[in-house]
């Protein structure tokens, strides 16, 4: 059985074999002890309410309970930018009129901005690649807008996400080689790698405050702003049939988007129903589909899946293992939001661990 | 006979040729239309006739004058050079100011410098020398010089009229083909047009109007590109004499540069100007003989102002003695004062 809990200090080593083993790509989780130990600490300050909400981060592991380890990781940052400064570009429109001259140009220029400060953003997602497919990944990202349904006081209405941007196999960033790395003589990976131990605000400092007239970049830099990494663009399209958006912020560095969406406005959120648990010991059919099964506690946090067909009119059927590792009883009220949605073949799931991939602020 | 006088509505047909002989130019130079170029002319005269009815308290007044360089035994209309009392002319004088940030971070040790283009109006208000044509014939005779420094004379009789410092804008990197590097990686982008169109309508508008439109933000140097980068306050190869000229006369590069082009604007204090400094007064008399050293003599008041060429023998009285072509030249007569500059 999988099962979504907090994470806990013994899902250390799980965690930085996972890490291993990303690679590169992931600038959230580097491979670093000890800032795993670090953020894993700060997730059990957070599930036990001994850090302000604010400065909350909340980590989940996905469980095999049969192996005993995390699989598995998302995790949700409760507001950014509260403790160093968190920046964005924003993308918008400069326009040259002139009736005389006939002229009207439409400049497309970068912002720096805050814009995102005081914000949650879903971030850290990262799935051991023994157990993608069959849905964990889907999991893995649902369960945290369970979560913020619940809690909805602990986080902001509108939640973000910032996606992995483009850059090539060998890691180099096209819009970094044109605009950040003229103003601070650093590889992409090298930068990127830095702002993953916590120093992006450092770095972000010495970038251009004035605004960037995108004809003024190479057309290779232009044509990725906004545009993710060809591994991220399943994760993406997850988020957006969740009804997460662009909304015009893209990432300082490689020019990834930033998607958006207000937490009523979640389709997870917008779909899932209440039931109450009977015990049961007939197992379902799981080829009917399943659904996520939430317990709503704050500390004992619980989603794990069950068949479609366990869903009765106001009732739930759980087997007795089911209902113990949710922490349920009999008579005890769960959530259900849907797992699967129908435009998502199966075959983008492998790509739901990058998604999010960057940029935690833990 | 070389002599410097005020432009004249009939010297409009010589003037637009003059200016039709050169290339593509936003900066400081004539409109190459006919109507704008009478404009012009009629606001030069008008500026020359106002100043005579000037009270000496009240000249914050912006006046623009044109002066044309005349071969006096053909009548023939050789070349062109003007002042704005005060660049801008009531409008903002748009200049770029290059400077320097340091992005510097305690955190990382890092620290770099970063070279940025600040759009900047501090030039608004100085006096403007501007639109110099000359016919390239003339490019290395004494009569390039008189052309240009006559302005100085000029400024030096009538000192009042003029602000403390002075400026010139110098014409920044153009290719054969008439590509400006600078206009092409940045002015472009926000204008849709090639150098030589926006040329036209600046010519036809003001420059003002066109160095609005420009984005009101600062520029980082880094993204322009090399080419852009490499003509930043570098002057077009045919300037040199011009420019050669005017260090001459104490005028230095410093941090300005045109807008369009790059090319960099010169300033100077108007008192330390060499030819202010070293022109002196006189009073005008005879001499029956050419002899003497040949220098720059002007006498006129504004709209009446003349400068040509002349040999000159000077007393301990402050007698200047000319021959007597020269005097009918400036239009004066014996007794008149006079002011000297040497070549």
């Amino acid at each position: 059985m999988l099962v979504i809990r907090p994470l806990q200090e013994n899902d250390l080593e799980a965690l930085y074999a996972m890490a291993q083993s990303a690679g590169k790509g992931l600038t959230t989780l580097p491979a670093d002890r000890d800032l795993l130990q670090r953020k894993i600490r700060h997730a059990r300050d957070t599930f036990n309410q001994r850090c302000a909400p604010e400065a909350g981060l909340y980590l989940f592991a996905l469980e095999d309970t049969e192996l005993g380890q995390c699989v598995g990781i998302s995790g949700i940052q409760a507001r950014v930018g509260l403790d160093e400064v968190f920046y964005n570009y924003r993308l918008s429109v400069t326009v040259n009129a002139s009736r005389e001259l006939g002229v009207h140009v439409r400049t497309p220029t970068l912002h720096l901005s805050n814009d995102m400060t005081d914000t949650s953003e879903i971030c850290s997602l990262l799935l051991s690649d023994s157990h993608r497919g069959g849905g964990n990944g889907l999991l893995l990202s649902r369960c945290r807008f369970m979560f913020l349904d619940h809690f909805r006081k602990h986080f902001s209405e509108k939640v973000f996400a910032e996606m992995r941007g483009v850059s090539d196999k060998e890691g180099r960033s096209p819009l970094w080689d044109a605009l950040g790395r003229q103003f601070f003589d650093m590889d992409f990976t090298e930068a990127d790698m830095l702002s993953g131990l916590g120093n992006k605000s450092f770095i972000a400092e010495l970038m251009p405050k004035f605004p960037i007239y995108l004809p003024m970049l190479p057309d290779s830099a232009r044509a990725v702003i906004g545009r993710v990494h060809d591994n991220t663009a399943p994760a993406l399209k997850m988020l957006q049939s969740e009804g997460f958006n662009f909304n015009g912020m893209v990432d300082i560095f490689d020019g990834g988007p930033v998607v958006e969406a207000f937490v009523h406005n979640i389709r997870t959120v917008r779909d899932s129903t209440d039931r109450i648990v009977m015990i049961r010991s007939k197992p379902g059919d799981k080829s009917r589909g399943e659904v996520m099964v939430c317990n709503g506690a704050f500390q004992d946090f619980r989603v794990t899946t069950v068949p479609a067909d366990c869903v009765n009119i106001d009732t739930i059927s759980l087997s007795a293992s089911v209902a113990s590792a949710l922490g349920v009883e009999a008579g005890d009220r769960v959530r259900l939001a849907p797992l699967k949605d129908a435009g998502l073949s199966t075959t983008n799931r492998n790509g739901d661990t990058n998604h999010a991939g960057r940029s935690s602020r833990a | 006979m070389w002599l410097v006088r005020p432009a004249q509505p009939s010297d409009l047909k010589a003037i637009l040729e003059l200016a039709g002989g050169i290339g593509p130019r936003l900066s400081s130079t004539l409109p190459r239309k006919d109507e704008a170029l009478a404009a012009k002319i009629d606001e030069s005269v008008r500026d020359f006739a106002i100043c005579n009815d000037l009270d000496a308290q009240d000249h914050r007044g912006s006046l623009r004058f044109l002066f044309v360089l005349e071969d006096t035994d053909t009548g023939a209309v050789r070349g062109v050079a003007g002042i704005d009392s005060r660049a801008g002319h009531g409008q903002p004088f748009y200049n770029y100011r290059q400077d320097a940030l340091i992005h510097a971070s305690h955190e990382l040790d890092i620290s770099r410098r970063v070279d940025v283009l600040y759009p900047s109006h501090a030039l608004t208000g100085h006096t403007l020398l501007c639109a110099f044509t000359i016919d390239p014939q003339l490019k290395d005779t004494d009569a390039f010089e008189l052309l240009s420094r006559a302005r100085m004379m000029f400024i030096a009789s009538h000192r009042e009229l003029f602000a403390d410092q002075a400026v010139v804008e110098i014409q920044g990197v153009q290719t054969e083909s008439g590509a400006v590097p600078f206009w092409d990686s940045l002015g472009r982008h926000f204008f849709n047009m090639d150098f030589e169109t926006a040329d036209q309508h600046s010519g036809a508008l003001s420059k003002t109007f066109i160095a609005e439109l420009m984005p009101p933000n600062p520029i980082y140097v880094t993204l322009l590109s090399p080419e852009a980068r490499a003509a930043l306050g570098q002057a077009h190869e045919k300037t040199q004499a011009t420019y050669a000229l005017l260090q001459r006369e104490g005028f230095h590069a410093g941090v300005y540069l045109d807008i369009f082009d790059a090319g960099p604007v010169l300033e100077a204090r108007t008192d330390s100007l060499k030819t202010i400094v070293s022109s002196l007064p006189g009073t005008l008399h005879g001499s029956p003989t050419d002899d003497g050293e040949r220098c720059l003599i002007s006498g006129g008041d504004r709209a009446d102002f003349r400068c040509t060429l002349s040999a000159m023998a000077e007393t301990l009285t402050g007698d200047i003695k000319v021959p007597v072509k020269t005097w009918h030249c400036l239009g004066l007569d014996a007794g008149d004062a006079v002011r000297v500059s040497p070549l």
